[in-house]
């Protein structure tokens, strides 16, 4: 209501600055000869400034001073012709006026009415943090604990409290650094080590990289029924092109889950996904586990790409410097097949079996994987 | 308040239609009231741009992310001054602040116009209108930075960290004052040829607006060079960059109009030049704005590209560039010459002048716009860099430079070159010590860096050789000299700054150019390295954290003659997470006019560190210069001379008085 009173008063005062000027008697304005006049003269006052100080001979200044006159004389004629070319407001002028004053809040309420949001209020940061909680979207509330945490970063029930929603809000990188510092302040439990090994993977696109597998394995340590250790552990394996052992840790998982447990599903997915792969071994796999893609599918396609790509990229970057490391030839084919890369997976095996030479020992590792991962060496 | 601010842009634009058809119509016909029309309109078309204005930077300083641009550019973390200055850091809030700058100059045409010529205030106020209308409309067509997100984002994707520096508080406002204030001497010139006549009080009116764009636009490049030098971490403070480039030309254009204009005002010569260079400069602007905020050039400068804006651009320019031309070449032929000259005159100096700078500046032109040509019509890329201009602009400039002293001395109508070089034998003199000095006693000088520092030289001494000649040293006595100095007119001290900033700027560029050392290397922590006989030594690096970044900070000691520490530099590396971006902070320790130069490259992995030096003699003269030019314009802005007293019929005019001021 407010902003419409404030518009209305706007609107008002631009249409009295057309509407005043318009109305007001016509001062008799001073034709443009009395402006030229005036200015002659002082060039005429500058002019003996300048001879006195030297600045023009003389003779020319003599000179110039004629040529001004001259200008002043020329003047009389066409002020005259002015004074004859003024006319009275004729008609025309008065729907000029008319129309002038009309279309300022024609086309300003107009225009406005297609571009503006009037019914939005303003929506300062401040004020918004400030508001009863309860009428806070999720954001808002991440948003107070982001603030809070950074004020008291030595906070760690706040990351712990915190690190889980970023993950189903998937800004899995801060959930990285959240799952982090909860380990770091408060010590590490099961829930925190798996937490973070998840956020990892999914922060790489769902795979399962070494440094979230060592998350799982610690997750592990503490507590040896943790279903989410597990099922990832199971994942990398699979990933690795060890289907049949995965689709074993699997089954195994499902004697052990509860009945009720929400683990289930994902495992006979996952599991029914093994089976596929397996019957047809050949076709590249197109995505790491079906959960992994469901959680990666809700950004932005080009988002998620990139950030796969940047992470491959890094690694096979990372290859050519120090190629002597079979872990990362194996990590680098396997990536290039999920991504469905399939000449840049057969580029990354024969540069690796060029590195130990084709007879080692990790060629034929190399070799194996590939197999299993339906690669062949060749088109 | 968003709303609001939304919602007086929109009453702006439809007032600025006003500002362009109603005063316009009036002047054709004769009608004082619609004429009378255009000052209130413009005044409170000025008042609803700077109301509009203020809502866009409060949205911004109070991170309001309902609104897209402030999402898009802004971020709750960023200090404070950040915030505000992001209103502008971003395409749609710097094309708000383009058109509240060409607003306020049309406000000042309006409040102080009142002893213009009716007509002719008239068709200043539409022209200056016209050029409004179509930016504001351009604005809310394309680029309104008033957009609304609903529901609101909860943080922002912050500014781009580049530009979160104070550079960004300074260097586009006077950039913009520069570029629009030529907005001014446009509008006079279009208004003189739709009258078709030049009244005798049109030079009295654009040379001081000519001035002060040119001031603004002077300290714009400079800051914008200075910002570049110490943001950028290279150490160059120009590149000959397009979008430098973009801002040069009008400079250029503009400084050739400032001296056309003296004689104009002077002599009444030079009219219809003088008219075509201002469209020109205004012109030169306008494609600058186009070249940088149509995505055309790719830059920092260019925030986002989206072809419609660049296409609207390209109207614009079209537009007002094909129509003022078109005016030029129907109505030119109408306005009558002014006053004759001899060649050799303070006129003919200025002629020269101009020829030079015209074609400096077409040369600048050719080496921007060649290279996109080139791209547009075989997809081919090429390059345009220092070499082409150090081959063209250099042998324009130093000839231009050479005749600077020569010009303040000759006398009007007709002077005596002979007893002007007399006068001059001082400071060719001290010119010619200054080279031999150079190139016999320092080290590594080569010929050029000799003539260099000679032609600084000789621009400094040429500009007090001035100053000296008019308070009549070596004529008359000490007191009557100091009498004489102190009674100089403003626009002589103006001057005289002005040609000794450009000694200056020349003088810094020729220091660093040709004296400067740099060096590349790895170091450790506690390791020292030698540079131009200063000895720097590596303290480490420390992480800090910043409000939005966290940032490796290396620190450095200048190690004294005595052994001790004389300063500390310390240059940085910054990681801002949300733009998942690294900036570099270079260090930057002053030593009289010189700075030691130094920026941190990447870390190696034994723990040491790439880290750039240079050593560069003189480098603040280059901007320190561009200062004394700006104090020069601000003097010139303050004689009374272009204060023109409007026309009284009652007043008797003594013979013998000055008759400018202000009744």
């Amino acid at each position: 209501m407010l902003f419409w009173v404030i518009a209305a008063i706007l609107t008002l005062g631009a249409s009295l600055a057309v509407l005043l000027p318009l109305t007001g008697g016509g001062k008799g304005a001073s034709s443009s000869s009395d402006h030229d006049l005036e200015v002659y003269r002082d060039q005429l006052a500058e002019l003996d400034r300048d001879a006195s100080r030297g600045l023009i001979q003389p003779a020319e200044a003599e000179e110039a001073r004629a040529e001004i006159a001259r200008r002043i004389l020329r003047l009389g004629n066409t002020s005259q012709a002015d004074a004859a070319g003024t006319r009275q407001p004729s008609r025309a002028a008065r729907l000029v006026a008319t129309s002038a004053v009309l279309v300022v809040p024609l086309l300003s309420w107009g225009l406005y009415s297609q571009v503006g949001s009037p019914d939005l209020p303003s929506q300062p940061l401040a004020e918004r943090l400030a508001k009863n909680p309860a009428d806070s979207s999720v954001d808002e509330l991440v948003a107070r604990a982001e603030a809070h945490l950074a004020a008291n970063p030595s906070d760690g029930r706040g990351w712990d409290v915190l690190a889980p929603i970023y993950l189903r809000l998937q800004r899995f990188s801060d959930a990285v650094t959240a799952y982090r510092n909860a380990i770091r302040l408060d010590g590490d439990t099961a829930a925190r080590e798996a937490g973070l090994g998840e956020a990892i993977a999914n922060a790489a696109g769902g795979i399962v990289s070494a440094d979230a597998q060592s998350a799982f394995e610690q997750a592990l340590r503490l507590d040896p029924a943790n279903p989410k250790a597990s099922f990832y552990l199971a994942m990398a394996l699979a990933q690795e092109g060890r289907l049949a052992e995965a689709t074993a840790a699997w089954q195994k998982m499902l004697g052990l889950l509860p009945q009720d447990s929400p683990w289930r599903g994902a495992v006979q997915q996952a599991l029914a996904d093994a089976a596929n792969r397996s019957a047809a071994s050949g076709e590249p796999a197109t995505g790491p586990d079906a959960a992994a893609v469901d959680a990666a599918s809700s950004m932005a396609p080009q988002d998620r790409q990139a950030m796969i790509d940047t992470m491959v990229a890094g690694l096979d970057e990372k290859l050519r410097q120090n190629p002597r490391d079979t872990e990362g030839w194996m990590r680098l084919i396997r990536s290039y097949v999920v991504l469905g890369k399939a000449d840049a997976a057969r580029d990354a095996l024969h540069r690796g079996i060029a590195v130990f030479g084709a007879d080692s020992e990790e060629a034929k590792k190399f070799t194996a994987l590939a197999a299993s991962l339906g690669l062949t060496a060749t088109e | 308040m968003v709303e609001t601010g939304h919602f007086a842009l929109v009453l702006a634009f439809a007032l600025s239609l006003v500002q362009t058809l109603v005063p316009l119509i009036g002047a054709r016909t004769g009608n004082q009231r619609l004429m009378a029309v255009g000052g209130p309109v413009t005044v409170t078309g000025f008042a609803l741009t700077a109301l509009s204005f203020a809502a866009l930077a409060g949205a911004y300083a109070s991170s309001d992310f309902s609104v897209a641009s402030v999402w898009e550019n802004s971020h709750s973390l960023q200090p404070l001054i950040y915030k505000i200055t992001g209103t502008w850091g971003n395409h749609e809030g710097s094309m708000l602040l383009w058109v509240l700058i060409l607003t306020f100059f049309g406000a000042l045409v309006a409040v102080f116009g009142s002893n213009l010529p009716a007509t002719l205030r008239a068709n200043v106020l539409a022209v200056q209108g016209a050029i409004g209308a179509t930016f504001f409309l351009f604005i809310l067509a394309t680029s309104n930075p008033f957009i609304r997100l609903n529901p609101a984002p909860i943080e922002g994707r912050d500014l781009n960290p580049v530009l979160q520096d104070l550079g960004l508080a300074i260097h586009p406002p006077l950039l913009y004052l520069g570029y629009v204030g030529f907005s001014i001497c446009f509008s006079f010139s279009v208004a003189a040829l739709i009258e078709g006549r030049i009244d005798a009080s049109w030079a009295r009116w654009v040379r001081p607006w000519t001035l002060v764009a040119w001031m603004f636009l002077t300290g714009g490049i400079a800051m914008g060079s200075y910002w570049a030098y110490y943001e950028l971490g290279w150490g160059g403070f120009w590149f000959w960059d397009p979008v430098e480039n973009a801002s040069f030309m009008p400079w250029l254009a503009g400084t050739a109009l400032l001296h056309s204009a003296i004689v104009m005002e002077k002599r009444s010569a030079l009219k219809i030049w003088t008219l075509l260079l201002a469209i020109l400069t205004f012109s030169l602007s306008l494609l600058g704005t186009f070249l940088v905020r149509s995505g055309v050039l790719t830059s920092v400068h260019a925030f986002a590209t989206d072809p419609t804006r660049g296409i609207f651009i390209l109207c614009i320019l079209t537009l007002f560039i094909g129509g003022s031309l078109a005016l030029f070449a129907l109505r030119a032929s109408r306005l009558t010459a002014g006053g004759l000259f001899h060649p050799i005159s303070r006129e003919g100096a200025l002629v020269l002048n101009n020829l030079f700078l015209t074609t400096a500046t077409a040369t600048v032109l050719v080496g921007t716009l060649y290279p996109l040509a080139v791209e547009a019509l075989s997809a081919g890329k090429i390059s345009v860099g220092a070499p082409f201009f150090n081959l063209t602009f250099g042998p324009l400039m130093v000839p231009l430079l050479i005749l600077v002293p020569f010009g303040p001395l000759l006398a009007w109508k007709r002077g005596d070159l002979y007893a002007v070089a007399q006068r001059l034998m001082a400071a060719f003199a001290a010119a010619l010590v200054a080279m031999l000095v150079t190139g016999l006693f320092v080290n590594g000088a080569s010929v050029f860096a000799a003539l260099g520092v000679g032609l600084a030289c000789w621009l400094v001494c040429g500009a007090l050789t001035d100053l000296a000649v008019k308070s009549g040293f070596g004529n008359v006595s000490p007191a009557i000299m100091l009498r004489r100095f102190a009674g100089l007119p403003r626009s002589v001290f103006g001057t005289a700054l002005a040609h000794l900033g450009l000694g200056l700027t020349t003088l810094g560029i020729v220091g660093t150019l040709c004296f400067g050392t740099e060096k590349i290397l790895s170091m450790h922590a506690g390791e020292s390295v030698e540079l131009s006989g200063h000895t720097l030594r590596f303290e480490g690096l420390y992480p800090a954290q910043g409000p939005n970044y966290s940032e490796d900070r290396g620190r450095f000691s200048l190690i004294g003659a005595d052994g001790g520490i004389a300063a500390e530099i310390t240059s940085a590396k910054r990681f801002f997470p949300v733009r998942q971006t690294t900036t570099t902070e270079s260090g930057i320790e002053t030593i009289g006019f010189s700075q030691l130069y130094l920026s941190l490259g990447d870390q190696g992995t034994d723990g040491s560190v790439v880290v750039r030096l240079w050593w560069k003699p003189l480098v603040t003269l280059i901007w320190g210069g561009g200062l004394v030019m700006m104090a020069g314009a601000a003097m010139s802005l303050f004689d009374r001379r272009l204060r023109v007293g409007a026309p009284s019929r009652r007043r008797k005019q003594p013979a013998a008085m000055p008759s400018a001021g202000v009744p």
